[in-house]
């Protein structure tokens, strides 16, 4: 007899889904997680705080960042109100291989970086699962559009995602709250840019903030902050405390433990199956284990794919469900510059009330019926938005005195900026290994990150960054500055790959219901599944297949197949 | 908007129950100590005083040194905030003097000496509109008409920690700008008044300038 019916490792955005979906089955289900517990309302220490309240004043204290941080504070998201939401360092090694560059952004807490992440929701259409197919690159998707939607629907509903119904076969709708609004400054965007290309659409970003309250779960609608990462008291926004921790809970039959780094997965190779996980208990340094019918890995795509490579055996002695040995190999990101800054003038009498918590999207455009990229295959879309420029423009201009603090009175001129996200190829000597010698704090090998950006992602950000000028100019804007080079690798935080699903055991690691093809009760719902990026943010997508893995994991436990 | 939900929180409970947890805990804020080489000389307190009142002089609203500015530039500059931690190219053969070991900058050190040379004499003895023409000259020739300098003076640096010492101080965020913890609504078009003020916490545009 196990321990419990599902054991979950990780507890951010697809470890709370796949808690959640296996306990209302029915399911005892045992979720493990590596880093602190961060209880909902109680524990947001810095939600309220202003930033006279910080010593650091919101900046933080950039000699501790460079010493503790160096790589999370490279990602803007992080300040003095958000930096105990992502992982030190210093404690969290890892390894590049030569020539590589790779900032990996993580959050080892309870809730993940469903905490942090920027709440950004996209379908992806049969343009992205089919991609693979058309160009040749990578292996085939063993998922199409039609499998996955009625998955959409389900996760959209529940999490709530507010956006705007647009009719666009590259990002289907969804079920949405109703949208934010777009600027006046937006929306005159959109229309002079549908005006000229009628086949673009500038629509206000499908976030996960709610529009309306969802009483039944406790949370209320967003209040136009927008320091989601710092934690929400509202509710307002999806994490794994708002939505689908209380969910898993309240069926009374979720055991979670913190402070539990599983260090391996145990595998019975006389009958193929895992038997349950180990970890270390990083509070009394004691090891303990628990053994359990099925195992989902949901620990983020790379640490998801580094608990594999910890878990080879004699029987596996390449890494857990690597019989194919592509195990480790794919990885992707998205490229991820910043496409144009343009000045809009026209709008010096108007302003607006709030914070928003979601900028715009203008979805891909390029390659979908015809091929008509200038070098590349796939795709790129656009996020951004307009913005009046704030007092810290006064850093960049000449100006003392009462004359300056005058100036500085008044919101600054209109900008509209647009970030390019350009679809990661999967190619397989973008990879992770094991390191040969460096071990992390617990005496595990560290993870090894070898990535490039290639000629294709290069070539879509050098259209996008013309692109975005000709659309910003076309709106009646001054284009100030763009960038056409794509940061290193992780830039975009949409880090994926490395146990790709495919449709033969021979090139893949997982099969259509994100199951090992060695292992039957072993299932990996995380990024490390994806057989290809797009260029959407990837978490919805996460969402969607892990709640279909439940579906299919409960479906073969009850027929008594695992 | 609505803002009234079931069992979900109420936005006039919520900024209710952070001011009683303020109440209760009573949370200071603390400062960090400085090491013994961040302390800055007497002098140079007295220049970084008079520096920060020329840039953020009191008006209507209370100014730099009613806020505290300049004892956030010396923390600020112990901890290398807005880039004054990062070592500087060694051929700014200029600068050196002013070098610690590692490279970096001792921005007091720098400021102290190039006012007291623009001053030929002592700057703090000039009478203040003097000091005021000074430091509109060191100024201007920091933020050139046209592109930004390739290598940039070492008072952009110091007058960026000046402005955001004063704009995140209560007075400067929520008194000469307008801070709203909990806006609880979003107006995609307002029409702007004369004498409206700008948002200091407007995250996103603060972030970009
Ligand atoms: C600033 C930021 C903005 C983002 N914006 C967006 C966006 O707008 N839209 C979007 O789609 N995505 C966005 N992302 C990416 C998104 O956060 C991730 O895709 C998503 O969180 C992945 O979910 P996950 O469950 O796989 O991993 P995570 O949410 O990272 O959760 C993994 C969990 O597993 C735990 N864990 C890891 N290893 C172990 C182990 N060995 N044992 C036990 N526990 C372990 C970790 O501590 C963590 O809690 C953003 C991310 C960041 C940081
Ligand atoms: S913007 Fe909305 S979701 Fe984000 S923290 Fe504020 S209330 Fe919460």
């Amino acid at each position: 007899m196990q321990d419990f019916d599902a054991i979950v490792v990780g507890s951010g955005i697809t470890g709370g889904w796949a808690a959640k979906e296996l306990t209302e089955a029915g399911l005892k289900v045992l979720m493990l997680e590596r880093g602190r517990e961060i209880r909902h309302q109680q524990d947001y220490e810095t939600e309220t705080k202003a930033p006279w309240e910080l010593p650091f004043r919101g900046l933080g204290d950039s000699a501790l960042y460079q010493r503790e941080f160096p790589v999370q504070a490279l990602n803007r998201h992080f300040t003095e109100w958000t930096q105990n939401h992502f992982v030190n360092d210093h404690e969290n090694p890892y390894a590049t291989a030569a020539g590589s560059a790779f900032n990996w952004y993580r959050s080892y807490q309870l809730g993940g970086r469903s905490l942090t992440w920027g709440r950004q929701c996209y379908r992806w259409s049969d343009y992205d699962f089919g991609a693979n197919k058309r160009d040749g690159i990578g292996t085939d998707w063993p998922v199409r559009y039609a499998d996955l939607a009625p998955w959409y629907d389900k996760v959209e509903s529940f999490i709530g995602v507010s956006g705007a119904h647009e009719g666009l076969a590259q990002l289907p709708d969804g079920r949405f709250q109703p949208p934010m609004a777009l600027s006046i400054v937006e929306q005159a965007v959109r229309e002079r840019i549908a005006a000229r290309w009628p086949d673009r659409c500038l629509t206000i970003g499908r976030t996960a903030n709610l529009t309306e309250a969802k009483p039944d779960e406790g949370r209320a609608p967003c209040q136009y902050r927008n320091i989601c990462n710092r934690g929400c008291s509202f509710g307002a926004y999806f994490s794994t405390q708002s939505s689908t921790l209380p969910a898993a809970q309240s069926t009374g039959r979720l055991t979670l433990i913190t402070d539990a780094v599983v260090e391996r997965v145990d595998h019975d190779p006389k009958t193929g199956r895992v038997t349950g996980v180990r970890w270390l208990d990083t509070k009394t340094k004691q090891r303990r284990s628990a053994t359990s019918r099925i195992v989902f890995l949901n620990a983020g795509a790379f640490n998801s794919v580094h608990l594999l490579l910890n878990s080879a055996s004699e029987a596996m002695p390449g890494g857990l469900a690597n019989s194919s040995g592509v195990l480790g190999t794919h990885i992707m990101d998205h490229a991820n510059t910043l496409s144009a800054i343009a000045l809009m003038p026209g709008f010096e009498a108007h302003t607006t009330f709030g914070n928003r918590p979601t900028g715009v999207v203008i979805p891909r455009f390029r390659n979908l019926e015809t091929l008509d990229g200038n070098g590349f295959t796939r795709g790129y879309s656009f996020q951004g938005g307009a913005l009046q420029s704030a007092w810290t423009r006064g850093k960049r201009a000449a100006g003392l005195g009462a004359e300056l603090k005058q100036e500085l009175h008044r919101p600054g001129p209109w900008r509209m900026v647009l970030v390019a996200f350009a679809e990661s190829l999967p190619r397989a000597t973008n990879r992770l290994s094991l390191h040969k010698s460096a071990t992390d704090a617990n005496g595990l090998p560290q993870l090894e990150i070898a990535f490039e950006h290639g000629a294709q992602e290069r070539a879509a950000l050098a259209d996008a960054k013309a692109e975005a000028a000709a659309m910003l100019t076309a709106a009646g804007g001054n284009v100030v500055m763009g960038l056409d080079q794509p940061g290193p690798g992780g830039t975009a935080i949409h880090e994926m790959g490395g146990a790709r699903m495919g449709w033969d055991a021979k090139t893949s690691v997982l099969n259509r219901f994100s199951q090992a093809h060695d292992v039957p009760n072993l299932f990996v719902t995380d990024g490390a599944q994806m057989s290809s990026s797009a260029c959407q943010n990837p978490s919805l997508t996460y969402m969607a297949l892990t709640a279909r893995a439940c579906d299919h994991a409960v479906g073969l436990l009850k027929a008594g197949t695992i | 908007m609505d803002t009234g939900v079931g069992n979900g929180l109420k936005r006039r409970d919520f900024l209710q129950g952070a001011a009683l947890l303020g109440l209760v805990l009573g949370l200071p804020v603390t400062t960090p100590a400085l090491a013994a080489d961040a302390i800055p000389t007497g002098r140079q307190l007295r220049v970084l005083d008079r520096v920060s009142d020329i840039v953020i002089p009191q008006t209507g609203t209370p100014g730099a040194l009613a806020t505290g500015v300049p004892a956030f530039v010396v923390l600020a500059l112990a901890h290398g905030l807005g880039g004054t931690g990062v070592p500087v190219a060694a051929s700014e053969s200029a600068l050196r003097p002013f070098l610690r070991a590692d490279g970096t900058l001792r921005h007091l050190d720098w400021l102290e000496a190039t006012l007291d040379q623009a001053a030929g004499s002592d700057f703090l003895r000039l009478a203040p509109l003097e000091q005021v023409r000074i430091l509109t000259g060191i100024d201007n020739a920091a933020f050139p008409p046209g592109p930004p300098l390739a290598v940039p003076s070492p008072w952009a640096s110091l007058k960026g920690l000046i402005l955001t010492g004063y704009y995140t101080s209560q007075a400067g965020a929520a008194q000469e700008l307008r801070y709203e913890l909990v806006p609880g609504r979003w107006d995609p078009d307002v029409p702007l008044k004369a004498g409206d003020s700008a948002w200091s916490n407007d995250w996103t545009a603060v972030e970009f300038g």
